[in-house]
């Protein structure tokens, strides 16, 4: 909801008293009819840059490697971010990046352009990450957390603190738990998936996501009632 | 706090974290690159052995086919033949 002084609204209708409500109702429809346009500019942007992005895929799948590097680029960030929930390690972290965009390279023939690439990337990205965490699990390689670095917090409020450093505290919290928990509460709480964004990057059903999502809870919550520590503020 | 608020609290603190930039276009082409000549070399050498079994059974069904013809064909394999039919 916009609120604009009343002499703006004055200054559009000269002469006439119009009520608080009925201004604010103007104001709001000329500043809707600016948007619509602002909108129809950038569905335009994006729908030409849809329309590049199918036709670098195109090329790509010809073998033009120009046109591949063109879309490494433009998507390597977003799917570094994805990753970055898998590994804290830069050099397994970008490991984990090649590896998607290789084999997104070599399975381009079943990418059916119903959704965008950045979309399709971000499934063989969760696949890709859940395989290197089925990995180091196999190995027994858990990363060593305590629940005491809990109480260690500092004094502050979550809100205040880095959030590079609660990101390391919930990604070796997290890795305490399977794989499959890991997954899914990484999903619905670090990457703000919902249920339907989870049953799709993880090619689960809606049904199953909802079902893990509530014993993976139960599972963190049983991980702090075995260290029968409740956490302080 | 419960510990379900305090996760929840640092998960939404964590999702403003920015990851380190990485640019890895040149080692993803390489690695195409690289896994294209492999594929490209298995590909190759099943044919490479196939045409080696090829040239070693063709060089010797050559040369007795050539014997053959040469017997069946020479004068003196009809003078043999007109012998064994007299001493018949």
């Amino acid at each position: 909801m916009y609120s604009y002084p009343s002499n703006m609204v004055l200054s559009i209708l000269p002469g006439r008293i119009v009520s608080l409500r009925a201004e604010r109702l103007l104001v709001e429809l000329v500043y809707s009819l600016m948007d619509s346009e602002f909108a129809a500019e950038d569905r335009q942007k994006t729908n030409a840059s849809l329309a590049a992005e199918r036709e670098d895929v195109r090329l790509s799948r010809q073998g033009d490697s120009d046109a591949y590097t063109r879309l490494i680029k433009q998507h390597q960030s977003h799917v570094s971010r994805m990753l970055w929930r898998f590994s804290r390690d830069r050099l397994v972290h970008e490991e984990l990046i090649q590896d998607v965009f290789v084999e997104a390279y070599l399975s381009l023939g079943t990418y059916r352009e119903k959704a965008p690439f950045g979309h399709w990337l971000s499934r063989i990205a969760t696949r890709i990450g859940y395989r290197y965490w089925k990995q180091i699990a196999r190995r027994g390689e858990t990363e060593s957390f305590s629940l005491a670095e809990w109480d260690e917090l500092p004094g502050k409020s979550p809100d205040e603190m880095d959030p590079g450093q609660a990101a390391d505290l919930l990604h070796r919290l997290l890795a305490q738990l399977r794989p499959r928990d890991r997954l899914v509460l990484t999903l619905r709480y670090l990457e703000g998936c919902d249920v339907a964004e989870t049953a799709r990057r993880t090619g689960w059903t809606k049904s199953l996501v909802k079902i893990q999502s509530l014993r993976a809870r139960k599972r963190l919550e049983k991980l702090f009632a075995q260290a029968g520590k409740e956490l302080r503020r | 706090m419960k510990n379900e608020n305090l996760f929840e609290a640092l998960t939404a603190r964590a999702r403003s974290e920015t990851p380190p930039s990485v640019d890895v276009a040149g080692r993803v082409i390489a690695r195409l690159n690289a896994e294209q000549n492999r594929i490209e070399r298995m590909a190759e050498k099943p044919l490479l052995w196939l045409a080696a079994a090829s040239s070693a059974f063709a060089v010797p069904a050559v040369i007795v086919a050539i014997m053959v013809y040469n017997a069946s064909t020479g004068p003196l394999y009809e003078i043999s033949q007109a012998i064994a039919w007299v001493a018949q």
